[in-house]
């Protein structure tokens, strides 16, 4: 057994290695503790090694001109290996730092999507909606690769990603009351049945109304749709089924281009048709608004895109607002409605085009249009033929329907009135 | 090219410089005849004779001195023996040196160059082991840089000497006996610019002064977890290499800022604000900080190696960042 001889202090702070200089004994001789028996240099200067115990000089380890570590044997006293290892420092463990609890990621609270600055950013560039996706990172949050994860699932192209297809009929519910021909309701983009509560309220309980919901709205299914040639045939089916007789049509925005298709293809069906702020009638819209309406996740970022909707921005409270945004808190919903858009609106235009569709139409026709409209412009009612009847209304905006319901169920009586009295087509 | 200690390094630009230029002049305690602490200044005294000057234990009197001779047509290079004495220096770099070229406007110059040594690492205890890098940087009118490698210690105090504002050298009691290339024509490295030490694309790690090689050990364990960590030596703490910074986050949406100061206040707390006021859309997840623990730093090595920041922790914060 032999006992190291290390350089130990003579090492010196900041030292990690010392060059043997000088070895003052040599193997076999005797050494006493304490005695000299190396000089070493550090860094800052040459320094002598003592003998930690008495014995016989054995086997030097660094011979002289030898670099060595601090914590290195530089020779041994004795005969026979060093079986003794260096002491180590007792390890210390480190606590741990801001340990992630290992629990199931907490349930995120309505309204507050929890995603990284990044991930946002690649969402809103790829039109996908934060709220439709599940997080994996801490505590929930929405990472970039979820972001990317839900596209490469869902191919590119914008919110394509975020919502699963439906099957089933679209939804139909009725209304009204009375007898006669019965008022079939299409409300317009990013909108639903419950839009013609005030002018059903304005227009009595005098006939029976049929309100049909487009797809990606309301109760309809969410289907992926390729083209407005899609929508209004799978409009024109609901329709079909109804097997209502003919019917006074309303239609709109959207939903105003749809009843014109309507009308153009079963015309027998149609007894009148009333359009409201119809789209299809030229390609200029105000695509900002419908891209900050599918965007919308809050109250907040919903609001100001509504009152760019009306007129009168005093008619969209926080409680329309609130109301609008529960209808529309289905992040699916909201999604299948973006990629319609896409679809219908690509890059802020309206890609279909029905001036022939209500050049040919034969049914009595009434266009009302506000002329305060920021999504679409009412000059595009001019595309009219003579024989359908314009209505501009000062001061409204794009929703006549929700500014002005008197006036729209006075036009639409008056309409169904008209078309009636040239008795039974 | 030249393999040498960074101690070494950093007396090559001493020597350079006063070789250069009759005006540099080297002064501190214990720098003349026993060569300094660290023995950077071995042989100058020899060498430049008057020029090299020992002076009493006098933080405080020194710097007072320095800007002085800076304003009046000298540069002079100041060692202070430990960055733990800098609260002594605080009046004359912060109510003198850094603000005379700002209120004279220009008329006054300030070639002042302040050279210490932090950190810890090796039990000096609570008195000789501080990084107190947020105590300099925080102030307007000094640059304060920090070498890692021998090459950028002498590229570094070169540009220091030169530079007609007041710097800071912050060195590394473990880093002077660490050796390195430095080519023979090694000139001034410009302040202000950060160093890639290698690139990656899933994290990045922006470390200082010895912590640089914490972080690159730290990125080598990462690499066998399959994580690819992009090591930014920062060399300057200020200012900061801002594009750097920006242009590495933006590739790798997640940052981990590494510091041997304290956390609280600290200068990787700077870091952290600064990448989350330019980068914060490209961030994939908060800033992660590693900095010391906030106490004292022990005296017992063991303890002092839980109080320092390290590459297990550097990598831990990687993987939190990334989780």
């Amino acid at each position: 057994m032999a006992t190291p001889i290390t350089i130990g202090a003579a090492g010196g702070e900041y030292m990690e290695s010392v060059v043997v200089v000088e070895w003052r004994v040599k193997p076999g001789d005797t050494v006493k503790a304490g005695e000299v028996v190396a000089v070493v240099e550090t860094a800052k200067a040459a320094t002598e090694v003592t003998a930690p115990c008495d014995g016989t000089m054995g086997r030097i380890l660094a011979e002289e001109g030898a670099e060595v570590g601090v914590k290195d044997p530089i020779g041994l006293i004795g005969e026979g290996e060093l079986d003794t290892p260096p002491a180590q420092a007792p390890g210390v463990t480190l606590p741990a730092e801001k340990a992630v609890p290992a629990a199931p990621a907490v349930p995120r609270k309505a309204g507050r999507v929890v995603a990284s600055p990044v991930a946002r950013k690649v969402a809103a560039r790829e039109g996908v909606d934060l709220e439709a996706l599940a997080g994996t990172g801490p505590r929930g949050r929405i990472k970039r690769r979820d972001v990317e994860a839900a596209l490469r699932a869902g191919g590119a192209g914008s919110g394509a990603a975020s919502f699963a297809e439906e099957a089933g009929p679209l939804a139909v519910t009725r209304g009204g009351g009375g007898e006669g021909a019965p008022i079939l309701l299409i409300h317009g983009f990013a909108s639903d049945a419950m839009v013609w509560r005030a002018v059903e309220r304005a227009l009595g309980k005098v006939r029976p109304v049929i309100r049909v919901e487009l797809p990606c709205h309301g109760q309809s299914p969410k289907r992926r749709i390729g083209s407005f040639r899609e929508l209004a045939r799978a409009v024109t089916e609901a329709v079909d089924a109804l097997d209502a007789g003919p019917v006074h049509l309303v239609g709109h925005s959207l939903g105003g281009a749809v009843a014109l298709a309507l009308a153009d293809t079963r015309p027998q069906v149609v007894r009148s048709l009333m359009l409201l702020a119809p789209a299809g009638l030229g390609p200029e819209m105000e695509g900002t608004i419908t891209a900050g309406l599918c965007r919308a996740t809050r109250v907040e970022s919903l609001a100001p895109w509504l009152k760019r909707l009306v007129g009168d921005p005093a008619i969209v409270t926080e409680k329309y607002a609130a109301a609008a945004m529960q209808a529309r808190a289905d992040a699916r919903l909201r999604a299948a409605q973006t990629a319609l858009a896409g679809v219908l609106f690509p890059d802020g235009t309206q890609a279909m085009d029905l001036t022939a569709a209500l050049s040919r139409t034969a049914v009595p026709a009434r266009i009302v249009w506000g002329k305060a409209d920021a999504l679409l412009p009412w000059r595009h009612a001019i595309a009219a033929p003579g024989t359908v009847g314009l209505h501009l209304l000062e001061g409204i905006g794009h929703m006549p329907h929700v500014e002005a319901p008197e006036t729209v169920a006075r036009i639409l009586q008056d309409l169904i009135a008209a078309a009636e009295s040239g008795g039974p087509r | 090219m030249a393999i040498m200690r960074y101690a070494e390094a950093l007396n090559a630009a001493l020597r350079e410089e006063m070789e250069r230029d009759p005006t540099v002049f080297v002064f501190g305690e214990d720098i003349a005849t026993y060569g300094g602490v660290f023995k950077v200044t071995a042989g100058l005294a020899e060498a430049f004779g008057d020029r090299v000057r020992d002076t009493p234990i006098s933080e405080q009197a020194l710097t007072a001195m320095a800007v002085t001779a800076a304003m009046t047509g000298t540069k002079p290079v100041l060692e202070i023996m430990y960055a733990d004495f800098m609260p002594l220096t605080l009046d004359a770099l912060i109510n003198q040196a850094s603000i005379y070229n700002y209120i004279w406007d220009g008329q006054v110059t300030m070639p002042f160059v302040l050279r210490t040594q932090g950190g810890g690492g090796v039990g000096t205890g609570a008195q000789h082991a501080k990084s107190l890098d947020s105590l300099v940087a925080h102030i307007p009118g000094i640059k304060v840089v920090a070498p890692v490698t021998p090459a950028d210690a002498k590229g570094l105090l070169l540009a220091a000497i030169r530079d007609p504002h007041p710097v800071v050298v912050l060195e590394h009691k473990l880093l002077y006996n660490t050796r390195g290339e430095v080519p023979d024509d090694q000139g001034p490295v410009e302040i202000g610019r950060a160093r890639t030490v290698h690139e990656g694309s899933d994290v990045s790690i922006f470390a200082t002064s010895r912590m640089v090689l914490e972080a690159e050990k730290a990125a080598d364990a990462l690499a066998g977890d399959g994580i690819s960590a992009e090591v930014i030596d920062l060399r300057t703490l200020r200012p900061l290499d801002l594009g750097a910074i920006t242009a590495s986050v933006a590739k790798t949406n997640h940052a981990v800022v590494v510091n041997e100061d304290w956390g609280f206040c600290g200068y990787a707390a700077e870091l952290s604000a600064t990448i989350m006021d330019h980068a914060f859309d490209d961030l994939d997840a908060p800033v992660e900080r590693v900095a010391a623990l906030d106490m004292p730093i022990p005296y017992s090595q063991p303890l002092e190696e839980v109080v320092i920041p390290n590459a297990d922790r550097i990598a831990a914060a990687a993987r939190r960042a990334l989780a």
